[in-house]
């Protein structure tokens, strides 16, 4: 009797089972998609057997491109390399399972956030000596910032890949809809604090903020507006200096006249999401959404993108940028076709051809004309016209992303209001000089 | 008595086959729990260097950081928060359902399946799910109920909302456990409990509580433990820029913080020792207080 009842139960579990199997049902196709994509994660995270080359990357927008321009150098080395895409958050956490266990993949992206610790290690292949003869690769024709990030004790770990630009996204039909004039190179903090209020009704927003990225938003208009946020040397924090206060003011005021949503709504949706569903009539996006919001219908048949605004007092016009960089594992059993991959990679032609098939704006300078013609839904001339614009690169220190938490969450109180944005900042000021200092 | 045992060749056999059989277990559990339980604790005196590399030893001064850090002490009372609403309630909830599906009802394993589902799926797509449920713009809760609810960013509330899609998700699990017990329990006694007039309420306090008893407190411990170490479902559902963070996030959130975003593994690890001890603190507890009320026949 007790062995049949148990058979029951058993075959109910088994039965739970199959039908989720047999249902095709959302849930079952999600737990077969993680288990696939864990399995590749950690091939991706391997090293190479002779003759052949793993890349890793976070990106698949990018894969398809990269694999076309990785292709063509195959063709001509006769080495094999194939891309393996594993996202953001895991990338790190397996590229440091790697690192500390001797397998990392042999070329991959590096990243602002990271490169000073992975150069510090000995983790990346040196390529000071390789680049200096080599008649593709000269360090001069790549934005600064970029060749700079990549260096450390005086040897150059990383070339530079691409580069981003952040702009004004705007949806047409809000604007039309409210009568107001499109943005342009006239513009100024000003007419887009004015423009903002004007675009706000009950239905829709004038701005959204998304203020866990900093980069694509409050940092352009601390800069723009004479402000930093830490200092060249790396040395000491920017929020005691008034304009950056000013600029964080600015937003924060946008949040308490309702002209931008509340932290609550945007930590819940994302200025990205609010806009692809027309909530909002602005926001201010880095270039690589621009695969994304081309994606997207309501996107692609509503919106548009012009340059941010400048200051009216200094006229600056600020983009803050950054970029990735292609660098080799420095355990590579293959070191001779990982650099010439990377040489490949990082030559005018090949930049030209990332550019030109839509991959990304390029870290060579003069590379990036033929992106501006990847997509026709778009003028991505906004984009374009801020590698124009006083260019800054993203601000970073040996550990940023300690600051860059401690700086979020402190933050919070000032776009709820709670606490008054000089009191905020001080603080943020205080704790992060602190960090520094232990640097 | 005082004779020296010899041990027979049967014994000598059964002696090296068990140790043969238990022997996959052992080496897992000591290669992939013990060890690094001892490593954990070694590593939570030192100030840890980028890539196991370098480690200062610093004494107690992570553990004197841990004291002094309100954020630590606020994850604690958030994660105890948690653990509070999540065990009690999904215990009565699978309970009274398993008793009701343990009777005689129509489509009994339909209803066992359906509830059991939500174990199936992946937590990380649960918690995607009802992380669009609780959207305040788009999602459905606030679609059918009155008002504008901030469901998962209101610091007041967020936590609750978290401890719903623990329940959720936990339910299927418990009931097939409470299942099983019940199945052990013999009609007899519910037949004579019938004759002797008892209301259904009155069988299943007097007699079905007490019987499986064992099983409840099985399913306590277990959950417990489980919901001190909550971790998948409020990274997923709540934002680094959500002003709930700080009143939702548990000590596991915190130990990933600094553990695997800050790369500072020797204060992660602390904060887990920490966590370890609570745990423990909680569960050896529940041991001494399960002699009030654990019937094991």
């Amino acid at each position: 009797m007790k062995a049949k009842k148990l058979t029951s139960l058993l075959l109910s579990s088994v039965m739970a089972l199959s039908m989720v199997a047999c249902g095709g049902a959302a849930d079952s196709t999600s737990t077969e998609e993680t288990a696939d994509s864990t399995a590749t994660e950690t091939e991706a995270m391997k090293g190479s057997v002779e003759g052949e080359l793993t890349v890793s990357i976070w990106d698949e927008n990018q894969r398809k491109g990269l694999q076309e321009i990785i292709d063509e150098w195959s063709a001509q080395s006769g080495v094999k390399a194939t891309i393996q895409v594993v996202g953001w958050d895991d990338y790190w956490t397996l590229l440091e399972a790697g690192a500390s266990g001797g397998e990392l993949p042999d070329v991959f992206w590096m990243h602002s956030n990271q490169a000073q610790k992975y150069m510090e290690n000995d983790m990346l292949m040196d390529l000071t000596d390789k680049i200096a003869g080599s008649d593709k690769i000269d360090m001069g024709n790549y934005y600064e910032g970029i060749v700079n990030l990549y260096q450390s004790n005086g040897k150059q770990y990383a070339v530079p890949k691409d580069i981003d630009t952040i702009a004004l996204w705007y949806n047409k039909t809000i604007f039309d809809e409210m009568g107001v004039a499109y943005p342009d190179d006239t513009w100024t903090w000003d007419d887009f604090v004015d423009a903002a209020a004007k675009l706000t009704n009950d239905d829709h927003w004038g701005y959204a903020i998304a203020p866990s990225n900093n980069q694509d938003s409050f940092y352009n208009a601390v800069y723009s507006m004479g402000g930093e946020i830490i200092s060249d040397d790396k040395k000491s924090s920017g929020y005691d200096n008034p304009n950056t206060v000013k600029a964080i003011k600015m937003f924060v005021d946008m949040v308490q006249d309702g002209s931008c949503p509340d932290l609550n709504t945007i930590s819940e949706s994302g200025a990205d999401v609010l806009f692809e569903s027309g909530k909002v009539a602005m926001v201010t996006q880095g270039s690589w959404m621009v695969a994304a919001f081309k994606d997207n219908e309501y996107t692609a048949a509503n919106c548009d993108v012009a340059v941010l605004p400048k200051d009216a007092k200094t006229g600056k016009r600020v983009s803050i940028y950054n970029g990735l960089g292609w660098a080799a594992s420095a355990s590579t059993k293959n070191p001779d076709a990982a650099w010439s991959l990377i040489e490949w990679l990082g030559s005018k032609e090949m930049q030209e051809k990332q550019a030109e098939l839509g991959v990304t704006m390029s870290a060579y300078e003069g590379c990036s004309d033929l992106w501006v013609n990847c997509t026709d839904v778009f003028d991505l001339n906004g984009h374009m016209k801020m590698l124009d614009a006083d260019l800054v690169f993203r601000p970073y220190s040996k550990y940023t992303t300690v600051w860059e938490d401690m700086q979020t969450e402190k933050l919070k109180e000032a776009w709820t209001g709670d606490k008054d944005v000089e009191t905020v900042c001080k603080e943020i000021c205080d704790s992060m000089n602190q960090t520094l200092s232990e640097e | 008595m005082g004779n020296k045992k010899k041990i027979t060749n049967r014994q000598k056999s059964e002696f090296i086959w068990g140790w043969l059989f238990i022997l996959p277990t052992m080496v897992g559990l000591i290669v992939l729990n013990i060890i690094p339980i001892f490593q954990t604790i070694y590593q939570s005196f030192f100030k840890t260097g980028d890539f196991g590399k370098g480690n200062i030893f610093v004494g107690g001064a992570n553990y004197a950081k841990v004291f002094a850090d309100t954020e630590v002490w606020q994850a604690l009372w958030n994660t105890l928060k948690y653990a509070v609403v999540e065990v009690p309630i999904s215990i009565i909830i699978s309970l009274v359902l398993a008793v009701f599906l343990n009777g005689k009802i129509k489509c009994k394993i339909t209803f066992r399946t359906i509830f059991f589902l939500p174990m199936v799926a992946a937590p990380a797509a649960i918690a995607m799910v009802w992380r669009w449920l609780y959207n305040s713009e788009f999602g459905l809760l606030n679609h059918i109920l009155p008002g504008k609810t901030n469901w998962i960013s209101n610091p007041k509330i967020a936590i609750y909302s978290i401890a719903i899609i623990g329940i959720w998700s936990i339910i299927g699990y418990n009931m097939v456990l409470f299942l099983a017990g019940l199945q052990e329990v013999p009609r007899d006694y519910y037949e004579a409990a019938a004759i002797d007039g008892a209301t259904g309420v009155q069988q299943f306090f007097s007699l079905t509580i007490p019987l499986i008893s064992p099983t409840i407190f099985f399913v306590l411990v277990t959950r417990v433990i489980a919901a001190m170490q909550v971790f998948d479902v409020i990274y997923m559902v709540i934002d680094n820029n959500n002003p709930a963070l700080m009143k939702t996030q548990s000590l596991v959130c915190l130990f990933y913080k600094y553990s695997f975003t800050q790369s500072n593994k020797g204060y992660g690890a602390t904060v887990v020792v920490v966590l370890l001890v609570v745990i423990m603190f909680f569960t050896v507890l529940q041991m001494i207080g399960q002699k009030k009320w654990v019937h094991y026949n």
